[in-house]
């Protein structure tokens, strides 16, 4: 039933299906562990090079003692899919540890579920799934280094690693290209350099370059790649433009490209987000307008914290078939309202239309997600 | 057709938007320009004059750089999702540092949104 799990995989958005890649392991595969150990190795060299350098700069001008933090979100979002109704209950809890002046560990698990109604059977039903989607260690080496090993939420495009969580997200489903890119569980495994600096008076830059090894141990699968992303942000504009790139090292070592573009006019508070993805299993794009009613002259105290959100995207499928996508060209047109209660509180409603060659159908979305932080330890004393 | 009419309205929803937010914009300068300026306050003992400058100037300077942390706070923070409210001081340290990796912000950004967050 593979297109039935390529279509769930898309229409419940939040529910990430994670597949053995078992059967298609290339006969050149190294044992993940050896991999493992060369990668942290290598990480360990890349830390102690470029450690020098930065001990003769101050470290980071941090005057207040960081604390660990539980922090994350949770949502319970129900969705109307062609008709047939999903609830999807999803508790995504982040831990950070702060060590030192230049360390920090973090980690974030998701435990979700899509409960659907099922023949003969009363109620809804569904499995917890747990996934850990990234456990990483970062050393902020200098102003414009930082080394991450462990497992890391792969930096392909925006959305994967900067607009997932459900309190971020202007519209709680995926945007159809996602998986693009990004592996076969949204992860890396391996170790990753990145950073962000003032490159010129005018505009920013921020990089990530990784390396990934393949992992076929489920849930915490990632594949054979290297890759890079690049982004230029003007701040004066609030324009950020960028682009990805990624080369697979296992199966058929193909390429994939994508571009990605933010910008927020710094007179109106709209947010307007972009993306394009490109490989062997298929190519697309999204476009996505939110608008937070702030500045409508009636009713400023409802209305400051509603935003009207739009998003157009269009998948067209490759030539290769992968589990994670659509089987079929695709073009899905959605918009919806967001209201934010307190900080942290949001309730959301969306109505999308899909068009496809396997046939036309309405996606009805209504959620309310909560972001929460508690310290694990003295918030305020230091 | 059906695409022809929701793209119409979308166009004029967000044209109306526009310009009725450009009308805010344009009511709020003109009200803040037009604010009076803060009458000084009588009956206080006079400061030194050297001291009087070195605290303006430090109250400058503080002011100043208030006001460069929240502009990067908004345009850094806000550019993937709602600017939060402030946390305690040790919360935001840890929070600036996961968005430092995470968002890849600069550490010129850091330190003054740091600042900013904690004062």
């Amino acid at each position: 039933m593979p297109d039935v799990q390529a279509a769930t995989a898309n229409l419940i958005p939040r529910l990430r299906i994670c597949h053995g890649r078992g059967g298609s392991l290339p006969h050149r595969s190294t044992p993940p562990f050896l991999l493992c150990g060369s990668a942290v190795l290598l990480a360990v060299l890349l830390s102690i090079l470029f450690a020098f350098p930065a001990g003769a700069q101050a470290p980071p001008n941090e005057e207040v003692k960081p604390v660990p933090l539980l922090t994350g979100s949770t949502g319970f979002i129900t969705t109307f899919d062609g008709g047939e109704p999903h609830l999807h209950p999803i508790v995504t809890p982040l831990v950070l540890v702060p060590i030192g002046g230049r360390w920090i560990f973090e980690t974030r698990a998701t435990f979700e579920t899509d409960m659907v109604q099922l023949p003969g059977r009363s109620a809804f039903h569904g499995t917890v799934a747990k996934e850990f989607e990234y456990v990483q260690l970062d050393f902020i080496a200098n102003p414009y280094i930082t080394v991450t090993v462990g497992r890391f939420l792969t930096p392909f495009g925006i959305f994967n690693e900067r607009l997932y969580p459900v309190w971020i997200r202007n519209l709680q489903s995926d945007p159809l290209i996602l998986p693009i890119g990004i592996g076969p569980s949204n992860a890396s495994t391996g170790v990753m350099l990145r950073g962000g600096f003032r490159a010129d008076p005018k505009f920013n830059i921020n990089y990530a370059v990784y390396f990934s090894v393949l992992s076929t141990a489920s849930p915490v699968n990632s594949d054979r790649f290297a890759g890079g992303r690049l982004g230029i942000f003007v701040p004066a504009a609030r324009l950020e433009i960028g682009g990805s790139f990624q080369h697979g090292l296992q199966d058929e070592r193909s390429n994939a490209f994508g571009f990605h573009a933010l910008w927020q006019p710094p007179i109106l508070p709209l947010d307007i987000r972009s993306e394009y993805a490109r490989s062997i299993v298929g190519r697309g794009y999204w476009v996505e307008a939110a608008y937070r009613l702030s500045q409508v002259p009636f009713l400023q105290n409802e209305l400051r914290r509603a935003q009207v959100v739009a998003r157009m995207q269009q998948f067209f499928a490759g030539e290769n078939a992968s589990d994670a996508l659509l089987p079929m060209n695709t073009k899905q047109f959605e918009f919806g309202l967001n209201y934010y209660f307190i900080d942290g509180l949001k309730a959301s409603s969306s109505y999308g239309r899909q068009f496809s060659t396997d046939g036309n159908k309405n996606v009805w979305t209504m959620s309310l997600t909560y972001r929460f932080v508690v310290p694990l330890g003295h918030a305020r004393s230091e | 057709m059906k695409w022809r009419y929701i793209l119409l309205c979308m166009v004029g929803v967000t044209a109306g938007l526009t310009f009725s937010a450009i009308a805010q914009e344009r009511a709020n300068s003109t009200a803040s320009s037009s604010a009076e300026a803060p009458a000084p306050t009588q009956g206080m003992p006079a400061a030194p004059p050297s001291a009087m400058a070195k605290s303006a100037a430090d109250g400058a300077e503080n002011g100043a750089q208030r006001l460069e942390g929240e502009k990067r706070f908004r345009t850094n923070c806000g550019r993937c999702h709602q600017t939060p409210h402030k946390f305690p001081p040790r919360v935001m340290a840890t929070a600036i540092r996961h968005m430092r990796v995470r968002a890849m912000i600069t550490d010129e950004d850091m330190r003054l949104i740091l600042r900013y967050m904690t004062q």
